[in-house]
């Protein structure tokens, strides 16, 4: 993982008049009149500290994690009129939104544009709610099912609309926020703001979480990651598209302080210390359930969490991009995994952890939800275009 | 944001603008024009003779340019608002070698839409409708923002929703048109007082 760069591209100094000027001739004829060039076709910047905007993918998901994010949950206020048409105008202005803050300049009506730059990394990753594919008529992800221990706070309920916001800054990542909820002001409600935080350990795309155990250690990697999360073009619910599990589950941190070493490493099945599995002795061996201890035991027991996590087949594997929380009162894991059909993966896999994880102890699920993340776009389109043939 | 609802706007009340008497025959272009000028955008000679834009004329690829041909806009919005006033903003910029005298802007539901300027600094800025056309000289931008010169409905007839486009027609000196589609957006800036009471 690279740390933000803090240079500015020239070409962002230049403005928007050298965009306009380099708008080159005029196109989109209307009948009868013509229409003036608008110079929206302004080349996205590259290099250190920006995320593109456009291509296959969005970004924000496969690629590298960054140490900051916000996941805001929106429903819809309908006005009267075509629901479809409204859903459409708000997410081609979403798309605005997330072009322009991602290439470190303002949204439209930007009272402190000064502040999107450097993005540092910035992402916006825009996902429907089951509510929403029904409005356009398009595509099938579902509702997040229950789970046994589920505790479902009322602040923290699936939403019809979700963007995770990341940066390695945090203040952009406010303004970023802050600007984009400014916009969906009265089109929307806002149902919750999640905000996490990580700091990968050196070298690995892992992280401590705030019970203290490297996070992330068995993430599937390069092309293992792209076909867990985005499939062939045929599994998921839109070519290029994929799914976001997002769970809060809150630690009891004072009752895991209570646990020896010994007893945090057997429920886990890895060593708080290095994340090594208690079947091997280095982070890099795999987890062995095979394996047995000095008295002929498992080394790893059936119902340690990574036991139970290890997918069962190809088809389990999930891409875990989750993040630390502490909002004051309570703190823990804000669980967020990317996977192209929850269905088949995802949700097996948590109702194997929540019936017998020996982590459930000291976990409480409080928020839970599930949304189809839209596929990427090339310039000049916008975010949910396929939903709209 | 450069001002607030604080601000002491010492206008009168608007006046009505009489729209001027626009040959409004000689604006309407065809496409098959706009196709073939538009491949020619350089080497227009200054030419604010609007008689010379008949569409018979204008098939030649050697027709001098209209003034709406050299106009490229960016970063175009409006306020959001259900009714009363609103304001519009953006960056127009001026391609061509010949001055550009924006005349008037209109749109498809007949709103009165008026161009303002900003005068005077700080808290003392007062706002009026501008004086003549507004004039973008060759290769210059005029950036319509708030506190600054901005396009104004006085009175919408439908609301400007946020999220949607809302379409208006700058026309120029010349009698040329353009077709501009501004973003609707949330923003709680220009909160410029209109009413002839304020600030008595």
């Amino acid at each position: 993982m690279s740390m933000p760069d803090t240079s500015v591209p020239r070409r962002l100094l230049l403005g928007s008049t050298a965009a306009a000027a380099a708008g080159g001739l005029l196109t989109g004829f209307g009948t009868g009149r013509m229409r003036a060039q608008a110079a929206t076709t302004e080349q996205a910047p590259t290099g250190p500290g920006f995320r593109s905007f456009y291509g296959q993918y969005q970004s924000g998901i496969i690629d590298d994690q960054q140490q900051h994010a916000v996941f805001v949950g929106w429903d819809l206020n309908w006005r009267e009129g075509s629901k479809k048409q409204q859903l459409q105008a708000l997410l081609q202005m979403l798309s605005d939104d997330a072009a322009r803050l991602m290439s470190g300049r303002g949204v439209l009506a930007d009272t402190e544009p000064e502040m999107a730059l450097p993005p540092s990394e910035l992402t916006l990753t825009v996902g429907l709610g089951q509510s929403l594919l029904d409005v356009t008529g398009y595509g099938k992800v579902g509702a997040m099912p229950a789970f046994a221990g589920d505790e479902l706070k009322e602040q923290y309920p699936q939403s019809d609309l979700l963007i995770q916001f990341c940066s390695q800054d945090p203040t952009v990542l406010h303004h970023a926020v802050r600007a984009v909820s400014k916009n969906l002001r009265e089109l929307t409600s806002q149902r919750f703001v999640q905000t996490g935080f990580m700091r990968p350990m050196p070298g690995k795309e892992t992280f401590r979480n705030l019970f203290g155990q490297v996070d992330g250690i068995n993430n599937p990697a390069d092309q293992v990651r792209e076909q867990a999360v985005f499939g062939d073009g045929q599994n998921s619910w839109i070519p290029n598209g994929t799914t976001l599990a997002l769970r809060r589950f809150e630690m009891d941190l004072d009752r895991w302080d209570e646990v020896d070493v010994a007893g945090r490493d057997f429920a886990l099945g890895r060593r708080q210390s290095d994340g090594s599995p208690l079947s091997g002795s280095s982070i890099d061996d795999a987890v062995d359930l095979s394996a047995e201890n000095e008295l002929g035991l498992p080394s790893i027991a059936a119902n340690a969490h990574v036991a139970l996590a290890k997918p069962g087949h190809g088809g389990e594997t999930i891409h875990r991009r989750g993040y630390n929380f502490d909002d004051g009162q309570h703190s823990g894991l804000l669980f967020a995994s990317y996977q192209r059909d929850a269905r088949s993966s995802f949700i097996p896999v948590q109702h194997r952890l929540a019936a017998a994880d020996a982590l459930n102890t000291w976990l409480t699920p409080v928020g839970s939800a599930l949304y189809a993340i839209l596929p990427g776009i090339a310039e000049g389109g916008y975010l949910g275009q396929q939903l709209f043939g | 944001m450069r001002h607030r609802a604080t601000v002491a706007f010492g206008v009168p009340a608007p006046r009505v603008r009489t729209p001027r008497k626009l040959e409004t025959m000689k604006t309407k272009m065809t496409t098959s024009l706009l196709l073939g000028s538009a491949l020619l955008l350089t080497g227009c000679a200054q030419s604010t003779d609007a008689s010379s834009q008949s569409p018979a004329a204008s098939s030649s690829a050697e027709q001098k340019s209209t003034q709406a041909q050299g106009l490229t806009t960016s970063d175009t919005w409006a306020k959001a608002a259900e009714s009363g006033m609103s304001a519009a903003f953006g960056t127009l910029h001026n391609t061509s070698d010949i001055p550009l005298e924006l005349h008037r802007v209109t749109n498809a539901q007949g709103d009165e839409i008026q161009l303002h300027e900003m005068t005077g600094s700080g808290q003392n800025m007062s706002m009026k409708e501008l004086e003549g056309d507004l004039v973008i000289a060759p290769g210059a931008d005029v950036e319509l923002a708030p506190g600054g010169n901005h396009l104004m409905f006085m009175d919408l007839k439908k609301p400007l929703v946020a999220a949607q486009t809302t379409t208006l027609t700058l026309e120029f000196s010349d009698g040329s048109s353009t077709n501009v589609d501004f973003a609707i957006r949330n923003f709680d800036g220009a909160k410029e007082n209109y009413d002839e009471h304020a600030g008595h």
